[in-house]
């Protein structure tokens, strides 16, 4: 009997250890037409951070936001689209991995598939890819995950942790030794 | 100074005498009812201890024998239920430390492994990708991550096709 409710004990810990370490994050992810322009417009708040990144990388100083999507990922195993009027941004969410997701993006030019990439999005690394010229200007597309504020209003994105690292680690072990 | 209790309770034992004998059944209102309770006292007394003295058992042994078996059975009891069960005191703290060093090792291990020539896992990381070979037959496409501390990974491609300018349509 006390095996029973030790092992009960054991079970549960590990069950609440587990979704511990499962927080809930947004993976925002938009359609950026940069150009250079008399009158810049302001960037976008959600571009916010990246601004002298972009201006740097990609020498333009106006970016506006054609498209753009949000997504709470519970699973990891989401899909959804970025849509603006021509182009269109396919994320398949292919799991959780140690340090982000696992994302298959494809980018739509009306019906035809322009460019197709499949990345790990980290939680402190956003993504930018470079689009065709677009124009005078260019199309970016732009990914990065944040911690859904909503639940964990009081978290902010971090490197993951080494307990958290470990853990996927091991469960990737499990899976490589089972295939 | 004795209370009158004491004096009382000497008076009837049969304890005082001399003066204070003399005083004490002085100050007694009433010697003849007092001597009369003094001789109750005693014959209560005399009988109780008639009564009370120790009476032998008749069956001595028979009731050492039944306790002895009775004591026998339950350290039998006792030391088989010890030997029924596996988890030990000595065992259940063994097997702890060998639990608990095997999660160290394992953790130690899992969290200090890096693959050889693995992308930090801060950085987000391109695993592939491809561009259409019919539309961009000159396409290339280059990764690299931003040199501040904004840490970008950028997917660069080179000689995609031009779009028209009603494509940065919202």
């Amino acid at each position: 009997m006390q095996l029973k409710c030790l092992l009960f004990a054991v079970c549960f810990l590990m069950a609440a250890g587990t979704t511990l370490l499962r927080a809930e994050h947004v993976v925002w992810s938009g359609l950026v037409i940069a150009q250079n322009v008399p009158q810049p417009a302001p960037i976008p708040p959600e571009l916010t951070k990246l601004e002298q990144t972009l201006k740097e990388l990609f020498g333009y100083n106006q970016f506006e936001l054609i498209g753009q999507s949000s997504k709470t990922l519970k699973t990891g195993e989401e899909d959804w689209l970025a849509n603006s009027k021509y182009f269109g941004l396919h994320v398949d969410a292919r799991g959780e991995n140690e340090g982000g997701y696992t994302l298959n993006l494809k980018l739509y030019k009306e019906n035809d598939v322009l460019l197709e990439t499949e990345a790990n999005l980290s939680k402190s690394s956003p993504l930018v890819i470079k689009g065709p010229q677009v124009g005078s200007g260019q199309l970016l597309l732009v990914l990065s995950v944040k911690e859904d504020e909503e639940a964990h209003p009081h978290r902010r994105a971090q490197p993951p942790n080494p307990v958290s690292a470990g853990w996927y680690r091991l469960r990737r072990f499990i899976h490589r030794v089972i295939r | 100074m004795k209370t009158f209790e004491e004096k009382w309770t000497a008076w009837l034992d049969g304890k005082l005498s001399g003066k204070e004998l003399t005083d004490f059944e002085a100050s007694l209102p009433d010697l003849a009812a007092a001597e009369a309770e003094k001789r109750n006292a005693l014959k209560l007394g005399a009988f109780l201890k008639e009564q009370l003295a120790g009476q032998p058992l008749s069956n001595e042994e028979f009731f050492s024998h039944q306790i002895h078996e009775r004591i026998a059975r339950e350290n039998e009891s006792r030391s088989g239920g010890a030997r029924s069960t596996w988890w030990t005191i000595p065992r259940l703290v063994w097997s702890g430390a060998t639990a608990l060093a095997l999660f160290l090792i394992t953790t130690v291990w899992l969290i200090s492994q890096n693959e050889p020539g693995e992308q930090s896992e801060y950085l987000t990381q391109i695993l592939n990708s491809r561009v259409d070979p019919g539309a961009n037959p000159n396409a290339k496409i280059y990764i690299f991550e931003s040199k501040n501390d904004s840490k970008v990974t950028v997917l660069w491609t080179e000689g995609l096709q031009s779009l028209p300018a009603d494509y940065a349509a919202k």
